[in-house]
């Protein structure tokens, strides 16, 4: 959280994050580039540019499949969430990654010519009609394209200019970006491949994030959030109130779609939309922490009577009215306007 | 009341005791996984093939007669230790252009040749020097080409690439990761080549051109670096074997 914008705003977590992230790029990297030749017995190697190309691609596709892992693992348990925390510099240096592979491509097989570089990316290969032969790289360019757009948007200042809904909506290039790097390479370089290595690795990593996505999206429906039920004069029942955990909440979802949160502090509840006003986060999955509610993926926090973020800050969410009747916790589904203060109601501990 | 015990993740907070070493070794694991794919997929990848520039042999001259087929080759009469007499030589510039237009004057004629040798087996192919260093007439001097030898009707299977990177200029530098940068080589009129999977008179190389002995037909360029079958006549020019095609005989094989 924040009242102004910043870079980046760096904390202890962050840079453990990004300490493990590089680690392990730079280990790629450097093993690839450095060593792997070594271990070639090629009588003539391979031109350093194809090289050094061939590293930052599959890397980037690497690091763009555990990116698409993240969000399923912490669907499926919660102790993933913090991989999520800082996904988003995970994702500005796969755009790097990847912009450093095509500049290699760029600079090799597109330069050289009479004609500039950029245009023989386009011209060179017209072969569109055709499976085998078909010019892959238009799929890596719509990868880069839409990681590059990611990677310009990822900054809360986007967040906040776009909204959240739109700016999430954006994010979704994310699978835009995925599906074209597999089409980049299924195209590409593993129709030229003699040892199988990679093929294999391609099809693991692929498969990972459709089996992760597969696994979260039936989890959710078997598990997902309830359906609040209608009772008298138009609200809905939420759950039993002995069913909220102290400092946590239940989660509901409303006749018109959105979620309802139902905090218990003190053995009084509240309220509160479960989207966060940072990402749409969840934060019914959130906690109470020093009498606020906490966002499991970003820490932003609200009074969770008012909806209102702590001053400075100046986040609201809509409140919603609430009843408890022989232990059922009621809910009016019209939601308030964000900011508004409701009256906590008691609940035997 | 239930009671909740699940770790809570804060970003800005210090994690829980449970959940620190389960996040180091999820962190440690994907930096080691990440690592160990480094030398997995660097460590796998196919031998790119003996050609190269010839950069340790120097700059080579030699003497012989071009022959414009239209692309230019040359029929080397006064070679050297490197390139010797009776090779033949097709030609071409630096970056991704031919020397066609540059050479065509020559046609027939007797000239003196300079530039770097690329060599894959067979195939071998000198990169000019700019200007006339590269390339200009021996005044004075008469000399003829080989006459043309037809070896008949031939179906080939294998790949059409570009001469050039073929030869060493990349390496790979045939495949269909390489189409685009084959096809801007012989857009650039670089020799096209014809990479047969069955020697042919003991080459696997082919010079290859359209059915009436002009460049690589258009028709063909789809096809560029693809696994097809052509069919076509085959002539030696001095020691370099000429594969003239029929673009409707292409067939694309598994």
């Amino acid at each position: 959280m924040s009242v102004k914008y910043v870079p980046v705003q760096w904390n202890k977590n962050k840079w453990y994050y990004n300490f493990f992230m590089v680690a392990g790029v730079a280990g790629f990297l450097f093993l690839f580039l450095y060593v792997s030749p070594q271990l070639l017995s090629h009588e003539k190697s391979i031109n350093p540019q194809v090289h050094n190309a061939r590293a930052f691609g599959a890397c980037a596709f690497l690091m763009l499949s555990i990116i698409l892992c993240i969000g399923p693992l912490a669907r499926l348990d919660k102790r993933f969430l913090p991989l999520l925390y800082n996904r988003r510099h995970f994702g500005v240096m796969t755009a790097f990654v990847a912009l450093t592979h095509f500049g290699y491509i760029l600079d090799w097989y597109f330069a050289f010519s009479k004609s500039s570089k950029y245009e023989t990316l386009i011209f060179s290969n017209t072969s569109y009609g055709q499976i085998v032969g078909f010019p892959f790289e238009a799929f890596g360019l719509i990868a880069l394209v839409s990681l590059l757009i990611l990677a310009t948007t990822s900054h809360d200042f986007w967040l906040k200019f776009l909204t959240a809904p739109v700016w999430k909506r954006i994010h979704y290039l994310i699978y835009v970006a995925y599906i074209s790097v597999a089409a980049h390479i299924s195209l590409g370089i593993l129709q030229d491949q003699q040892n199988h290595a990679f093929t294999a690795i391609f099809l693991v990593a692929a498969l990972t994030v459709i089996s992760l996505h597969v696994i979260a999206f039936l989890h959710e429906r078997k598990s997902g959030d309830p359906k609040a039920q209608s009772d008298t004069d138009g609200w809905v029942r939420v759950c039993e109130a002995s069913e909220i955990p102290e400092a946590r909440a239940k989660i509901a979802v409303l006749p018109n779609g959105d979620r309802v949160a139902v905090f218990r502090m003190d053995n009084k509840l509240s309220a509160i939309s479960n989207a966060c006003a940072h990402q749409n986060g969840p934060l019914g999955e959130g906690k109470i922490l020093r009498c606020l509610v906490t966002c499991p993926w970003h820490g932003f926090q609200y009074d969770v009577r008012s909806g209102r973020s702590p001053a400075p800050f100046t986040e609201i969410i809509p409140t919603y009215k609430i009843a408890v009747r022989d232990n059922v916790v009621l809910v009016d589904p019209n939601a308030n306007p964000p900011g508004t203060y409701v009256e906590p109601v008691e609940v035997p501990a | 009341m239930k009671k909740d015990t699940t770790p809570f993740f804060v970003g800005y907070l210090k994690p829980a005791k449970k959940l620190r070493s389960f996040l180091l070794a999820v962190g440690v694991g994907l930096a080691l996984l990440l690592t160990t794919f480094g030398i997995v997929i660097g460590g796998t990848q196919d031998d790119p093939g003996y050609g190269s520039f010839r950069f340790d042999y120097g700059p080579q001259t030699v003497s012989g007669v071009v022959e414009m087929l239209p692309y230019p080759i040359l029929h080397v009469t006064d070679g050297n230790e490197r390139v010797p007499a009776g090779e033949t030589l097709m030609l071409t510039a630096g970056g991704k252009t031919g020397v066609a237009q540059r050479a065509a004057r020559f046609d027939g004629k007797k000239v003196k040749a300079t530039g770097v040798v690329l060599e894959r087996g067979a195939l071998n192919m000198l990169q000019l020097r700019g200007g006339k260093r590269g390339l200009d007439a021996i005044d004075g001097e008469e000399a003829t080409a080989p006459t043309p030898e037809p070896l008949g009707k031939w179906k080939l299977a294998g790949e059409i690439c570009d001469g050039k990177c073929l030869a060493g200029a990349m390496r790979p530098g045939r495949g269909l990761a390489h189409k685009a940068c084959a096809a801007l080589c012989l857009i650039g009129d670089i020799p096209a080549v014809f990479v047969s999977t069955k020697p042919v008179e003991g080459a696997d190389f082919l010079m290859v051109l359209g059915k009436d002995g002009e460049a690589l037909p258009k028709a063909a360029y789809d096809y560029i670096a693809q696994y097809i079958s052509v069919e076509g006549d085959i002539t030696r020019h001095g020691n370099l074997l000429v594969f003239t095609i029929d673009p409707g005989t292409i067939e694309v094989l598994e």
